[in-house]
């Protein structure tokens, strides 16, 4: 009985997600007239792809994938130790710094991104990916340090302890046993980082515009632009090349998470 | 956090905020610095490989009448330049320009990168790239008014320095707009490059169900039988045949409503886009778009185009830029047929659009930057324009032979509407930073009159006040 | 307990590791802030006062409010029940939870694509109940007349989207509960109610807290969906930014919208902080 259940609900979760992607891939290949009549289109076409090649899609794709593990590098490196002493450590203000440092990230970025642009221009930052990616770390390290935070913060203090007991220096005690506990958590916030700069639309425009990175390269013609939104077969070509990508990604990340998860879980 | 915050943590706390405070106060003066001394660009190329001799020997378009550009003699060295335009974004025109700057890439070894920018991020560019005095465009492409608001903030050159194109005449509509320009600002702006206008697109099967009075020829022709009353009529025609709301209007984010009610409906019927706001003709005129409204399809609110209602067959009688609707004509040109816009009880009022060339202030290589420009405007290569982006040409000698079924229909009606005799062309006034505000009112307006059905003469009277301040503070008079 | 250390190291290395986050934030993110909040203030009146007394003000509260209030609530409840339905084993378990956080990936724009071709007029949910017989004409969620519709396809698809942010944080959460207190609680004989409300919530209060914090900071800056399928007559605080700043061009009514919003995060973030108290395990 109980698997009914549960089954009733994973199709339903199957289906929730999957018909509005699987439908828009469908209709970015199909001839536009048939798609206004019918269901299931007919005749398809490639047409919308071809021209979104030539205008350079791939090598925006693979800027987007460096600006994304670059973001990634960054925010640990400087997000984790922070991470850390706000989860683990007494301290006095910990609240208040947590509150700080959330602080940073109320303003909406279209706000942040112009004068950022004319910094960048003066010393040389400027439409470069390290540009982005530092830009993207200024967004991604709130979220990353928050979410370390609470993941750190629920790791047994005994078992850290006992590594002490054990003879095991601070730095030991870190790395042999609160990061491999924290794994998961730490590869939410890896992935975090680098879908929020994946995904990030409106500092990467404002700050490049040779070097695109993909969402703004796909986009720049529908938001905010002048001369005519983007035709609904554009669009749908637009979003399918957007999520692509990231699909394929999230195959990959799946077999490290639920690795990670189900290691952590069973105690 | 156990009890209340102690003292020191709240030193800390403050002294952190003192410390953001000033960097970000320090930072903001460091990349505001006012420029020291003008800035002697003109021909400093420093980032690209241009040797310096160059500027002066080749045929650039100077006062002394050459033959036309021909291909250098010597090959010069490969020069990049950049050209951020916003217009011709969509994929389709994207690549048409690619292609077409192909041919000066051949010809003079110029390479342009073509960069379609929206109208906010190249204002933005622009501002951020000149204020840090490292600009990298060198030509900017624009409609006549975004170039409006860029010379009003002095961030264009003076393109008189350049001297006179060769052996094209450009029509007095365009120079009329280059001579205002020069009139508020002091300078030559911009160089014209192509023009559009707005027009109605009818699915050919609206035509079955015209009303009594208007006939076919009438509506192609544009006789003063084809009124705006005589639209709503038909509207409510097909909806009462059909049951459905088949006229359109792009009364989305993005979509270019304001046109309309400023440069179409209110010159139709009062003469004026602006100097008779509130007016009894005024009244009239929003009673007529009431009525419209009704029979109009409702999600008009959501589109900032027309092609793609069109091509769905939602709507079947649309108004919208000829860039906005050219792709569902060249897609099925035998479903419709490009046709003027309707008169009013004054005249048949309409927008000539202008899109032209500038170069920003400061920009690299602007002697190339000029051949650009030379390029875009020559006969020959307006005519290609012409033949496949539904822009048209600024340059009379230009004579495009349109071949593509889509492109001919759209030009014949854009003719058919700039033949008409009750014609009133008008341009979109240059309001510089104010533009925005201008924008504002009329879409304002028509939220409030047509969408919450307000009493028309309140808020006629409510908004007047601001749109006259706008004209008083710029000392133009109203238009 | 066991504190060998350099008592000084002890006391300052909290802040040591900190201060790289700090500093870097500060400059990224501190500059703009500041420009921002010179905006806002400038003028004889200050814009902030500006949009504190426009008429508009109202509206674009009430709508703000409407998607926050509808869209939290249910995201952090579908997460949590999924993250316990997730716990459950059987076939195909990681495939489905794979879907589940599939829209992690998909941008906020991306998503509002999706969902307008599934709501639009000629769109999936349309062509389907037409086929079906069960409308006869199209069912218009998108227009000025229908703008409630429009608000309820925004909600949902901000819910298909972004639960998946909620998941993530809570089901990481789920899986450090020590299984000991369940089967303590089992034990005791609680039913599933009870050992959601005096084991697993209390434990999981660190996500949750997280959870909230992020997801309302990010609800607060929604601007894609909205504008994509709600056009300019759906009003948020986030759209009044992008609207002031692009279509009128006055970056000091934008900055004011932005310090305005900022304010509100500020507040609710404290709250949150205040209220949920993380329990050290």
């Amino acid at each position: 009985m109980r698997k009914i259940w549960i089954y009733i609900v994973v199709v339903f979760i199957s289906l929730w997600i999957l018909v509005p992607i699987v439908y828009t891939i469908i209709a970015s290949f199909a001839d536009i007239r048939d798609y206004y009549t019918s269901l299931i289109p007919r005749k398809y076409t490639l047409k919308y792809y071809e021209e979104y090649w030539r205008l350079g899609v791939g090598s925006a794709l693979l800027r987007s994938i460096q600006v994304g593990l670059l973001t990634i590098t960054l925010s640990f490196l400087i997000g984790i130790p922070a991470g850390y002493s706000i989860g683990r450590l007494k301290f006095r203000g910990r609240d208040v710094i947590k509150v700080t440092i959330l602080f940073f990230r109320v303003l909406p970025i279209v706000i942040m991104a112009v004068p950022l642009a004319v910094l960048f221009i003066k010393i040389g930052l400027y439409d470069t990916l390290i540009g982005v990616a530092l830009t993207h770390t200024a967004i991604a390290l709130p979220f990353v340090v928050l979410i370390t935070s609470s993941i750190f913060i629920s790791i047994p203090r005994e078992l850290e302890e006992a590594g002490v007991v054990f003879g095991l220096s601070s730095l030991q005690v870190f790395t042999k046993i609160t990061l491999p506990l924290a794994a998961p958590g730490l590869s939410a916030a890896a992935m975090f980082a680098f879908l929020i700069s994946w995904n990030e639309v409106v500092a990467a425009t404002i700050l490049s515009y040779l070097n695109r990175t993909l969402p703004a390269m796909v986009l720049t013609p529908y938001v905010m632009g002048t001369g005519g939104e983007l035709p609904d077969p554009y669009k749908f070509a637009a979003a399918t090349i957007m999520i692509a990508p990231a699909l394929v990604f999230m195959a990959y990340i799946r077999k490290y998470l639920t690795a990670m998860w189900g290691a952590a879980g069973v105690r | 956090m156990k009890g209340a915050v102690k003292p020191k943590v709240l030193g800390i706390i403050i002294a952190i905020i003192v410390v953001v405070a000033i960097i970000g106060i320090a930072a903001y003066y460091f990349t505001t610095l006012p420029a020291p001394s003008p800035t002697p660009t003109p021909t400093s190329p420093t980032p690209t490989p241009t040797p310096t001799p160059s500027p002066t020997p080749t045929p650039s378009p100077t006062p002394t009448p050459s033959p036309t550009p021909t291909p250098i003699p010597t090959p010069r060295p490969l020069v990049k330049i950049i050209f951020a335009s916003t217009q011709l974004a969509p994929a389709a025109e994207q690549a048409f320009m690619r292609g077409l700057l192909t041919s000066l890439l051949h010809e003079k070894n110029i390479q342009v990168e073509f960069v379609p920018l929206g109208y906010t991020d190249m204002a933005a560019k622009l501002e951020a790239e000149i204020t840090a005095r490292a600009v990298t465009v060198s030509v900017i492409g624009g409609l006549a008014t975004e170039i409006d608001y860029f010379a009003s903030k002095g961030w264009l050159e003076d393109l008189a320095k350049f001297g006179v194109l060769p052996e094209r005449t450009f029509v007095d509509t365009a120079l009329r707009v280059v001579d205002e320009h020069k009139r508020l600002y002091g300078i030559t702006s911009f160089v014209p490059w192509m023009t559009a206008t707005f027009v109605i697109v009818v699915n050919n099967e609206a035509f079955k169900y015209l009303p009594e009075g208007l006939t076919r020829e009438d509506v192609i022709m544009g006789t003063e039988k084809w009124t705006w009353d005589m639209l709503v009529t038909w509207a409510r025609n097909i909806y009462e045949k059909t049951g459905e709301k088949r006229a359109g209007i792009p009364a989305g984010a993005g979509g270019l409503l304001h046109r309309l009610l400023h440069g179409y409906l209110y010159v139709s019927y009062t003469g004026y886009q602006s100097k008779y706001f509130n007016s009894p003709e005024a009244i009239g005129m929003w009673n007529m778009l009431r009525e419209l409204w009704k029979y109009c399809h409702p999600e008009s609110t959501t589109w900032a185009a027309m092609a793609d209602p069109l091509l769905r067959g939602d709507v079947w009688i649309a108004w919208d830029h000829t860039a906005r609707i050219i792709a569902a004509v060249k897609a099925y040109p035998d479903m419709f047929t490009v046709v003027p816009v309707p008169r009013g009880p004054v005249s048949r009022g309409y927008i000539i659009v202008l899109a032209g060339l500038a170069i920003p202030k400061g920009a690299p290589n602007q002697d190339v930057a000029w051949e650009l420009i030379e390029f875009l405007t020559r006969p020959e290569i307006q005519a290609r324009i012409a033949e496949n982006v539904g822009f048209f040409p600024v340059v009379k000698e230009a004579t495009p032979v349109i071949v593509d079924p889509g492109v001919k229909k759209i030009s014949e009606g854009v003719g058919a509407q700039l033949a008409t005799i009750d014609g009133k062309p008008v341009f979109i006034p240059m309001l510089g930073g104010k533009a925005g505000d201008f924008v504002a009112i009329y879409r304002e307006a028509f939220e409030r009159i047509v969408l919450k059905g307000e009493d028309i003469s309140a808020v006629l009277a409510e908004l007047e006040p601001s749109l006259k301040a706008i004209f008083a503070e710029l000392g133009i008079p109203e238009p | 307990m066991v504190l060998s250390v350099n008592f000084k190291l002890r006391v300052f290395s909290p802040y040591i590791l900190i201060l790289p986050t700090l500093i870097y934030v500060a400059f990224f993110t501190g500059y703009p802030i500041v420009y921002a909040i010179n905006l806002a203030l400038t003028g004889s009146t200050p814009a902030l006062l500006q949009v504190i007394t426009s008429p508009r003000l109202r509206e674009v509260l009430l709508y703000t409010t409407m998607i926050i209030v509808s869209v939290i609530p249910i995201q952090l409840a579908v997460a949590i029940f999924t993250s316990l339905f997730f716990i459950n084993r059987f076939k195909g378990r990681e495939l489905v939870l794979y879907l589940f956080i599939l829209p992690l990936a998909i941008s906020e724009v991306a998503a509002a694509l999706l969902w307008y071709t599934m709501l639009s007029s000629r769109g999936f949910l349309n062509k389907l109940l037409l086929e079906l017989g069960v409308i006869s004409r199209p069912i218009y969620f998108f227009g000025y007349e229908f703008r409630d519709r429009t608000l309820l396809a925004i909600v949902l698809t901000e819910i298909w989207r972004a639960t998946a942010i909620v998941f993530v944080i809570i089901y990481a959460g789920i899986q450090m509960i020590n299984r000991e207190y369940l089967e303590a609680a089992d034990i005791f004989g609680f039913n599933f109610w009870q050992k959601l409300r005096y084991v697993i919530l209390p434990l999981l209060k660190p996500s949750i807290q997280t959870a909230l914090i992020i997801r309302t900071l990010f609800a607060f800056q929604i601007v894609g969906p909205i504008l994509i399928l709600g056009g300019e007559y759906v009003r948020v605080m986030a759209t009044e930014v992008v609207y002031w700043y692009s279509m009128r061009m006055n970056p000091y009514m934008a900055s004011a919208w932005a310090v305005l919003i900022g304010c509100i995060v500020l507040v609710l973030g404290s709250i949150y902080i205040k209220l949920i108290k993380p329990v050290e395990v």
